[in-house]
């Protein structure tokens, strides 16, 4: 377990944040942390990389309690707001960051960095004449500049085009492939369907579902059949099996929590004698669960 | 926390209009010269007239006028460069970039404090060895004994490292605004306060006892009027005991006594202890 916490609880005043998360991240997972805006995710990451106190609750990183030095050796961290010293040039600042971590003959390093963000050619400009997706990617350089096990970013496309989004998919990638392990805030779903193993959705500060992604989707697999010459004896029975079941442009529609279960299904409609023509089974997107999910929980408040 | 002692000088150098104060410090001494100069090689009878002791007291008077300016210059350019110090990068969010590293916050904040110390006290010795080098220049008639001007520089740098641990404690806690208001303000109180002091030399008994009341209580708020005081004290006080202390807004009749000084070491130690502990325990 690289990152644990235990009810874990940041609030201001008693307000905000987020409340009693529980988490564990295995190394080498791209976790995915997915919520609207003003859910408590950057809330919780400040607190993990020691910005913010949590108001209660425990948090590990490598074993270390969060807020401790050794905790936040081997972390990078590209802040939501990413802001830099803007008077220096780009290689400047990535130099100034390495001598903050004390590592030496650095320029070897700084290249290799500049290069995997598409930054060469712009070191010698000054930040403060960097475009917004420009600061962006030199945050994510320096965030990876010590070679941290683990990385927490922040929204780390929100300044970004289309092209730099895919290039920031690939670097994610990369970083899983040596074994890096990376907590990705986003409230970009097609983002996190993309590249996270695990995700955690939170809403108004409470983590409301958590797990593999395959697992969380696979909860909710939608299917339509064609079917002719059934009874009402054979909807009961789907209906012990399925939930939403309904007509739908004279398809038979329902979801199956698991997937298993459709197998079974087609096997009682066959057997029940009835005609089965056509069946198709649907995975739903994460957007399908999200907005369900963080639907319901809005129901609830 | 050297790092930031580092980039700090640098940020200085680059960013905060290095040369404009250079260049506006040139035209000060340039103007404070030229009075200097007129001042000192008037043939005017009646000047002339006067009795040596006399013209050393006027002299001296000049002196003092333009290390308390020079002095006066310097509050404020450490009010204009370091009131950000530390809630500049925490408004901005530079902060955070900075301090999810393994860097403790107390370094961060001292490393910024020492990086600061350093150009103010380079600036500061610059600016009070040219006041100085103009009065010898232009035959002063004030005698300058080396040991005297080294102590007096002492003093002369140790008076806005005393503002600059009001000044960054106060960033490390307060917004930047707040801190720009509070330093501003305590400087001004500080300086009234000398003032009503000296005037105290002036009245008999109780408004004496009482002027130098309120003088001892502002410098308890903030040193730096005292400082500058015994500055003035150490520059002028010959080592025959013979004293050339000037009378009035500039000069340092009342000097401060021993414990002023323990304070004052107790005065930076506990602000930056305080402004780093408040400062660690916050939220970014
Ligand atoms: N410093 C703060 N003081 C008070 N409330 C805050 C502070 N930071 C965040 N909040 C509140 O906490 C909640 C979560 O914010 P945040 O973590 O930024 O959400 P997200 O990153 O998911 O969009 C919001 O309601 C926000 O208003
Ligand atoms: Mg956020």
């Amino acid at each position: 377990m690289i990152l644990e916490t235990q009810n874990l609880t940041k609030q201001f005043n008693g307000k905000g944040g987020f409340k009693d998360v529980n988490i564990s991240i295995d190394s080498g997972m791209v976790f995915g942390f997915l919520g609207p805006n003003g859910a408590g995710k950057s809330t919780f990451v400040k607190t993990m990389v020691g910005l913010l106190y949590p108001t209660s609750g425990f948090a590990w990183i490598n074993g270390f309690p969060i807020g401790t030095i050794e905790s936040k050796r081997k972390i990078g961290f590209l802040p939501e707001n990413f802001k830099y010293y803007d008077w220096m040039t780009g290689k400047e600042l990535m130099k100034f960051h390495a001598e903050l971590y004390k590592i030496k003959n650095s320029d070897k390093k700084i290249e290799k960095f500049l290069d995997l963000v598409k930054l060469k050619g712009h070191e010698n400009k000054k930040v403060k004449n960097y475009s917004k997706g420009m600061q962006q990617r030199i945050g994510l350089a320096i965030a990876l500049l010590n070679d941290p096990e683990v990385i927490f970013l922040d929204e780390p496309t929100s300044a970004l085009d289309p092209v730099g989004r895919i290039d920031v998919r690939e670097i994610i990638k990369r970083l899983k492939d040596d074994g890096k392990t990376v907590f990705l805030n986003s409230h970009l779903l097609s983002e996190i369907e993309m590249i996270c193993d695990e995700v955690a959705i939170i809403n108004h500060g409470h983590v409301i579902a958590e797990g593999k992604l395959k697992n969380l989707l696979s909860k909710n697999t939608y299917v339509e059949m064609v079917i002719s010459d059934y009874n009402s004896e054979l909807i009961e029975k789907i209906s012990k099996l399925a939930y939403d079941v309904a007509f739908k442009d004279g398809k038979l529609t329902f979801k199956v929590k698991d997937k298993d279960s459709i197998p079974e299904i087609a096997k009682i409609v066959v057997d029940s004698g009835a005609k089965l023509y056509q069946l198709d089974s649907k995975t739903s997107s994460l957007e399908d669960l999200f907005i369900n999910i963080v639907g319901k929980d809005e129901d609830v408040c | 926390m050297l790092t930031i002692t580092k980039y700090t000088i640098k940020e200085m150098i680059k960013k905060r209009a290095f040369l404009l104060i250079a260049i506006l410090t040139v035209g000060y001494l340039f103007i404070y010269g030229y009075g200097l100069s007129l001042a000192f090689h008037n043939n005017n009878q009646v000047i002339n007239n006067t009795p040596n002791i006399a013209k050393i007291l006027l002299e001296s008077q000049l002196l003092s006028a333009g290390l308390y300016f020079s002095n006066f210059i310097i509050a404020f350019l450490i009010v204009l460069t370091s009131v950000g110090a530390v809630s500049g990068d925490v408004e901005s969010g530079a902060i955070y970039a900075l301090l999810y590293k393994p860097l403790k916050r107390h370094e961060y904040v001292l490393g910024k404090f020492i990086g600061l110390s350093i150009i103010i006290t380079v600036y500061s010795t610059l600016l009070f060895l040219s006041v100085i080098g103009l009065n010898i220049a232009f035959g002063t008639k004030v005698y300058l004994g080396l040991g005297n001007v080294f102590r007096a520089l002492f003093f002369f740098d140790l008076g806005p490292v005393v503002l600059l641990s009001l000044v960054v404690a106060s960033s490390s806690i307060m917004s930047t605004v707040n801190t720009g208001v509070l330093a501003v303000m305590t400087y001004g109180i500080a300086m009234i306060g000398g003032i009503l002091e000296q005037m105290g030399s002036f009245f008999t008994d109780a408004t004496s006892q009482g002027l130098s009341n309120v003088g001892i209580i502002t410098s308890l708020i903030l040193p730096t009027d005292v400082i500058f005081r015994k500055m003035n004290a150490e520059l002028l006080t010959q080592n025959t005991g013979l004293s050339f202390l000037a009378q009035g807004p500039f000069g340092g009749t009342s000097q401060p006594s021993p414990a002023m000084f323990v304070y004052i070491a107790f005065y930076i130690c506990f602000l930056l202890y305080y402004g780093t502990r408040k400062f660690e325990k916050r939220d970014l």
